[in-house]
């Protein structure tokens, strides 16, 4: 039974079609790549997922849940966390408070009442995040406002908040755009460790080194639709993706 | 203290609630410039329940803050779905509206032989449960200022909370809050309701320090001032929009240099702040930085 099903899913913008007809099976504890040429759709995909606009044919079933009819706020609690291409933070609240909204979860709903979850005040859910700012080195910054964060810093906070939410999936979005070699080695040590604890990854990426190194599976998409899926051996050997990625017959 | 003093220290006080309720929006990542319609709500409703029907001022000002956030959450179920500069046109045509609703009620009870109450433009005079019941001047200046003290107050505990952290959210990146769990529309309704009735508070107040409203009181500009008031003093805390208005009555329309000249120095300082310090001199930075220093 896999974890997050895409069916037929299609988004178009006018005559746009950026992602057509795509079925998508993600199996529980995966890290699963999804990668193609710029514009192939694979951040539309995410988008859909998280439900920053509505599908315009299929459907989308995580855990036998139908997300297509699920508000948006309402998909944080079934969870599916993501981070984003273009970083986006609270830049007005401190690298604490960040983390702090983002506990957001039924189980961190149950444990505190309606009072102590809005007026409560911070007492009471520091341990989580220091192990969460532990996790992602940024304990030194905790009092920082995100806006004054360095960008491997910030990229840094993304996943750590993410993390906050204590998801079953996390979708991240180029996480390793801008990195430079020894910052995506930790990425990759922090993306397996994700794994380790239970959380499924959806990764989307340019950066071959590391899609290739760390994912179990992989899908290839060009012009919205899915042209391979596979094996990261299978997807390096296969015609029609080098074809898409190089052009020509390659 | 002369008459002169407390009469400016009880304006300022008086006009900080409407300047908070604007602030309180703008946190929210909302510019309303109808916050003065709210104000006139709670002006009128107050001044009807204490003139014509003996309620005591106490209970009054509640019943106008019921009014406020009434009429607040009522403008905002349909403005609300605007964003930006489409917001700020449909809230001041709302208060617009409001304005000229106060201009068509004439509703008087005779009283000692004399007709009080609402008469559209010939305004609404003999507000006078201050005086009939012996509250001196300063006196009224101390409930004022107890009273904001409160509020802001109320302001400090919340901005330490979660509520405070997810309105600067809603402000920052309304889509992010959403993805992360917040119910974008039901939180910023909440929000409209309550700076409706903050506003109207300060209304309930400036009626029975003035004894006589009327609608041109509530006209855009005091809008545009609370407005002001809020961006001058900066958004990183409560206390902005309060020295935004100390600024402007304390130091402008307070001393005698300044007098003839504060429309202008104020539009111009009005200028000046939004080029060099367009979230106002306590801006989120400065308050960090400040509460860094004094932790």
């Amino acid at each position: 039974m896999a974890l997050l099903e895409l069916k037929n899913v299609s988004r178009h913008f006018g005559g746009v079609r950026a992602v057509d007809g795509l079925d998508l099976a993600i199996e529980p504890g995966q890290i699963f790549g999804l990668i193609g040429p710029n514009g192939s759709g694979k951040s539309t995909t995410v988008n859909l997922i998280s439900g920053l606009f509505p599908l315009t044919a299929g459907s989308i079933v995580f855990q036998n849940e139908d997300l297509a009819k699920l508000p948006t706020h309402l998909r944080l609690q079934t969870g599916i966390a993501r981070t984003f291409q273009n970083i986006r933070l609270f830049g007005q609240l401190t690298v604490w408070q960040n983390l702090w909204v983002a506990q957001n979860s039924p189980a961190d709903r149950a444990k505190r009442g309606f009072f102590a979850r809005w007026l409560g005040g911070q007492s009471g859910v520091r341990e989580e995040i220091s192990q969460l700012l532990e996790f992602s080195g940024l304990a030194h910054k905790q009092d920082e406002l995100a806006a004054n964060l360095a960008f491997g810093e910030q990229r840094r906070l993304e996943l750590a908040r993410a993390l906050a939410t204590r998801p079953t999936l996390i979708m991240l979005d180029e996480p390793a755009a801008g990195m430079n070699t020894e910052e995506i080695g930790q990425l990759r040590e922090r993306i397996l460790k994700i794994r380790t604890q239970g959380t499924t990854v959806l990764l989307v990426e340019h950066v071959m080194e590391l899609v290739m190194g760390v994912t179990d599976r992989i899908a290839v998409l060009n012009f919205g639709q899915k042209i391979a899926e596979g094996t990261p051996a299978e997807i390096q050997a296969d015609v029609a993706v080098r074809k898409a990625y190089l052009g020509g017959d390659a | 203290m002369d008459d002169y003093t407390v009469s400016v220290l009880t304006n300022i006080g008086l006009i900080s609630f409407i300047a908070l309720s604007a602030y309180l929006l703008i946190i929210a990542g909302e510019m309303s410039f109808g916050q003065q319609g709210f104000f006139g709500v709670g002006a009128y409703t107050a001044g009807v329940a204490t003139a014509m029907y003996g309620v005591p001022l106490p209970i009054a000002a509640v019943m106008a803050m019921g009014a406020g956030a009434a009429a607040a959450f009522l403008v905002g179920l349909p403005t609300l779905r605007l964003r930006g500069l489409y917001f700020a046109m449909a809230t001041l045509a709302a208060a617009e509206m409001l304005r000229i609703v106060f201009e068509l009620i004439h509703f008087q009870r005779e009283i000692d032989g004399e007709p009080i109450g609402p008469d559209g433009t010939q305004g609404f005079r003999g507000i006078r449960w201050v005086f009939e019941n012996g509250v001196e001047p300063e006196g009224f200046l101390a409930m004022v200022w107890g009273l904001l003290f409160a509020v802001v107050a109320l302001f400090l505990f919340m901005e330490r909370s979660k509520l405070g952290a997810t309105l600067r959210m809603l402000g920052e990146d309304p889509e992010l809050a959403r993805m992360l769990g917040v119910h974008v529309e039901r939180f910023k309704l909440g929000v409209a309701a309550a700076a409706g009735a903050l506003a109207a508070l300060g209304g309930a107040l400036y009626a029975h320090h003035n004894t006589y409203i009327e609608p041109r009181n509530f006209d855009i500009m005091l809008g545009v001032h609370s407005l002001a008031y809020a961006l001058i003093g900066g958004l990183g805390t409560a206390f902005g929009p309060l020295l935004g208005v100390l600024i402007d009555i304390g130091a402008l329309e307070g001393s005698r240099v300044f007098h003839g000249y504060r429309m202008i120095v104020f539009g111009g300082l009005v200028a000046v702040l939004l080029i060099f310090r367009p979230r106002g001199l306590l801006d989120e930075r400065v308050v960090h930085w400040l509460k860094r220093r004094l932790a």
